[in-house]
């Protein structure tokens, strides 16, 4: 066991039951990746690669295998413990970005602090520092049908890191977008890593874009951990 | 997450849905508005017939029977011959065994004086009443005239419309109903008092001349029979009761007894009454008995019960009463639950609909990090929010319609010469338990769809389009 490692996982393995038929997403993964690093996962649809982030996010559980995240066990947490290590460790940006289209991009980013029990006004303001950070001020009372791909996935990395997590994973968060905005993207992620420190795990397709902000690759091939390249930018 | 936020999630996201919210709300106040209006009439009654009782103060009363003094079936004029047999029923075999020379009990003059003394009673009068026309101006009516000492009449047993009650036991003055004065045309019963009321009564004539009508006229049918006029002064105006059953008092003429005792009349309401006045000694078939309060009423019936008299107390039937109309509540609880059902259904298909809807909503909650718990109270908070609004409203629906049909019963009512009555209660317990329990049953409604909600899988629902 790598003692300095952040991220430690460990023969993980995940199979899926649809009806009579099981369908291993992922065999056997064993990695580690330390504190600061921003990792890029890439491979073929069907890979795996969505499946190792729901379980390092603790959206789902592992098969057999363990997580280790800053020493501690998550693949034996219980339920409610796992929502709270969603909560307070983990931010998760998706590919559709998984907004609330009821809520403003105010609302959306202060989201995650209504189940930390924070108060309304401290929520807003909280919120409204982040959308700052991220460049969307004035669009904080647009919903987000009304705003563009990029700014939406912009919402939706405010909201992500609103309740100041250590760890972001990000499942293909330039797979909506145009090439320019992608860049934007990546560069606001890469941003957050070498300025905050902020652990980045980030699946996506662009395999060229992310070599030029990761500090290392992991390619995914039928579940398994096929290629491992330590690239050097590090925070 | 804040008890002020799960209320504020609740209404905002009801608030979006305005439409349908306000459908299933209009369920729910429909059934808690028929569920409130059913019950609020049960307890309308209830108060009714009780507070009418105790205004009367009929809870204090014991009605006293001779054993052996009179039918015990088919005698109109007793006001509860069942009440009077169940006493019966309930006495000793060897009690009720004729013994030969056990003298006969009667309700006399010594059994009055007597009764006076027993501990707790506050007075005792026998019941009289014998048959006369009363005559106002051009109009008569036939009714029965019952003899009450001014004491009794001066109780709170006699509701008084107008006037008062007569001064004493031997002035020439009695007391009328109103229902009676209408009868008489009288339009305004509250003008009554003072005016000059005859009363007829029929005598046995034994004259000469009327002996030998009888004797000539056709088919012999004709009686030894006259009338006899005496000239009252109405004094008093009593109200007439909103309902029958056992009261000491439901005559339409009230007079003093040293008024009637002046007069010469038959007093008689039956063919048995003869037979009884054959032994000598004036008696009475039913003597009522006034206790000083509700709790005398035991001993006081239990000392009579063992001098061998029949007995009948209204306390007696207020177990009985209560039984009745729990049966009542239960029937009209039952009838007003059939719309809460249906109500309660409609809320259940809101909120499965609304966790449908909402089904990658739940996902990102929870990926943000909301705990099963967090997303099932959401809901919950939903739920009862269309509990409370539907309940409150529901009341103020139960409340406006039964005030209508108050309204409407109450203009029909006095077409018949019925008092005002209020046929619906509201008590304070009635409002909050109706509310509480509209929201406790959208609570139960709610339970099924929002652990459905909990249960959401987060990696399906975020995958979910």
């Amino acid at each position: 066991m790598d003692v300095d490692a952040f991220i430690e996982t460990r023969d993980l393995t995940k199979a899926y039951t649809f009806g009579a038929v099981e369908v291993t997403a992922l065999r056997g993964v064993t990695l580690s990746i330390a504190r600061g690093h921003l990792v890029g996962v890439t491979g073929a649809s069907g890979s795996g690669k969505s499946t190792l982030v729901n379980l390092l996010g603790g959206l789902d559980r592992p098969s057999s295998g363990s997580i280790r995240v800053e020493g501690r066990q998550i693949s034996d947490l219980s339920k409610k413990e796992l929502a709270l290590y969603r909560r307070n460790t983990v931010g998760m940006i998706f590919q559709s970005f998984n907004l609330v289209n009821a809520y403003t991009a105010l609302e959306n980013v202060a989201f995650p602090l209504l189940f930390a029990g924070v108060a309304k006004k401290e929520r807003l303001r909280r919120a409204a520092e982040i959308l700052h950070a991220v460049g969307l001020e004035a669009r904080k009372d647009h919903r987000p049908p009304e705003l563009s791909g990029g700014e939406q996935q912009r919402v939706a990395i405010a909201r992500a890191l609103v309740n100041r997590p250590r760890i972001l994973l990000a499942d293909e968060p330039t797979g909506n977008l145009d090439s320019k905005t992608s860049r934007q993207i990546v560069e606001i992620l890469s941003e957050l890593n070498k300025h905050q420190g902020l652990t980045i795990v980030m699946i996506s397709h662009e395999r060229d874009l992310l070599r030029e902000y990761a500090s290392e690759m992991i390619r995914l091939h039928d579940g398994a951990v096929v290629d491992r390249e330590v690239l050097g930018q590090q925070a | 997450m804040r008890i002020s936020d799960y209320i504020g999630q609740a209404c905002g996201n009801l608030w979006k849905k305005k439409l349908r919210t306000s459908l299933t709300i209009s369920g729910v106040v429909i059934g808690v508005g028929a569920l409130v209006s059913m019950f609020a009439f049960g307890q309308g009654i209830q108060r009714n017939i009780t507070d009418q009782f105790k205004k009367l103060d009929l809870f204090n009363y014991i009605n006293v029977f001779a054993r052996d003094g009179r039918p015990r079936r088919g005698h109109s004029s007793d006001p509860d011959e069942d009440g009077g047999r169940m006493e019966e029923d309930r006495a000793p075999r060897a009690e009720r065994a004729e013994d030969p020379n056990r003298p006969v009990l009667r309700l006399d003059a010594q059994f009055l004086e007597e009764a006076k003394k027993i501990d707790g009673v506050e007075a005792v009068f026998p019941e009289m009443r014998f048959p006369a026309q009363v005559r106002l101006g051009d109009r008569e009516e036939f009714t029965l005239v019952q003899v009450l000492p001014a004491e009794v009449c001066r109780s709170g047993l006699v509701k008084l419309r107008a006037g008062a009650c007569y001064a004493s036991d031997d002035v020439n003055e009695l007391v009328i109903s109103d229902s009676l004065l209408r009868r008489l045309r009288v339009r305004e019963p509250e003008m009554a008092p003072g005016t000059k009321v005859e009363v007829a009564t029929l005598t046995m004539d034994f004259s000469l001349s009327r002996l030998l009508r009888m004797v000539f006229s056709s088919g012999g049918l004709d009686l030894p029979l006259a009338r006899e006029n005496y000239a009252f002064t109405a004094v008093g105006v009593v109200e007439r009761m909103g309902f029958g059953g056992p009261i000491p008092v439901q005559s339409d003429v009230l007079i003093p007894p040293g008024a009637a005792a002046k007069m010469r009349k038959l007093s008689l309401t039956s063919v048995w009454d003869l037979f009884t006045r054959a032994g000598g000694t004036t008696s009475y078939s039913t003597v009522t008995v006034r206790v000083k309060s509700p709790q005398a009423v035991g001993p006081v019936k239990k000392e009579l019960e063992s001098r061998g008299f029949r007995t009948f107390a209204l306390m007696d039937q207020l177990d009985q009463m209560r039984i009745g109309f729990l049966i009542m509540d239960m029937f009209l609880i039952a009838v007003g639950m059939i719309g809460i059902t249906v109500a309660s259904l409609g809320i259940v298909n809101t909120m499965v609909m609304s966790i449908l809807e909402r089904y990658r909503e739940i996902g990102i909650m929870k990926a943000v990090g909301a705990t099963d718990g967090d997303v099932q109270r959401i809901f919950l908070f939903e739920s009862s929010t269309i509990g409370l609004l539907g309940g409150l409203f529901g009341l103020g629906l139960g409340w406006a319609v039964s005030m209508v049909i108050n309204a409407i019963v109450n203009t029909l009512m006095a077409r018949q010469g019925a008092p005002h009555m209020e046929y619906f209660s509201f008590p304070w317990w009635l409002c909050l338990g109706a509310v509480a329990f509209s929201i406790f049953v959208s609570l139960l409604a709610g339970v099924y769809p929002t652990r459905r909600a909990a249960r959401v899988d987060p990696v399906v629902a975020l995958r979910h389009d």
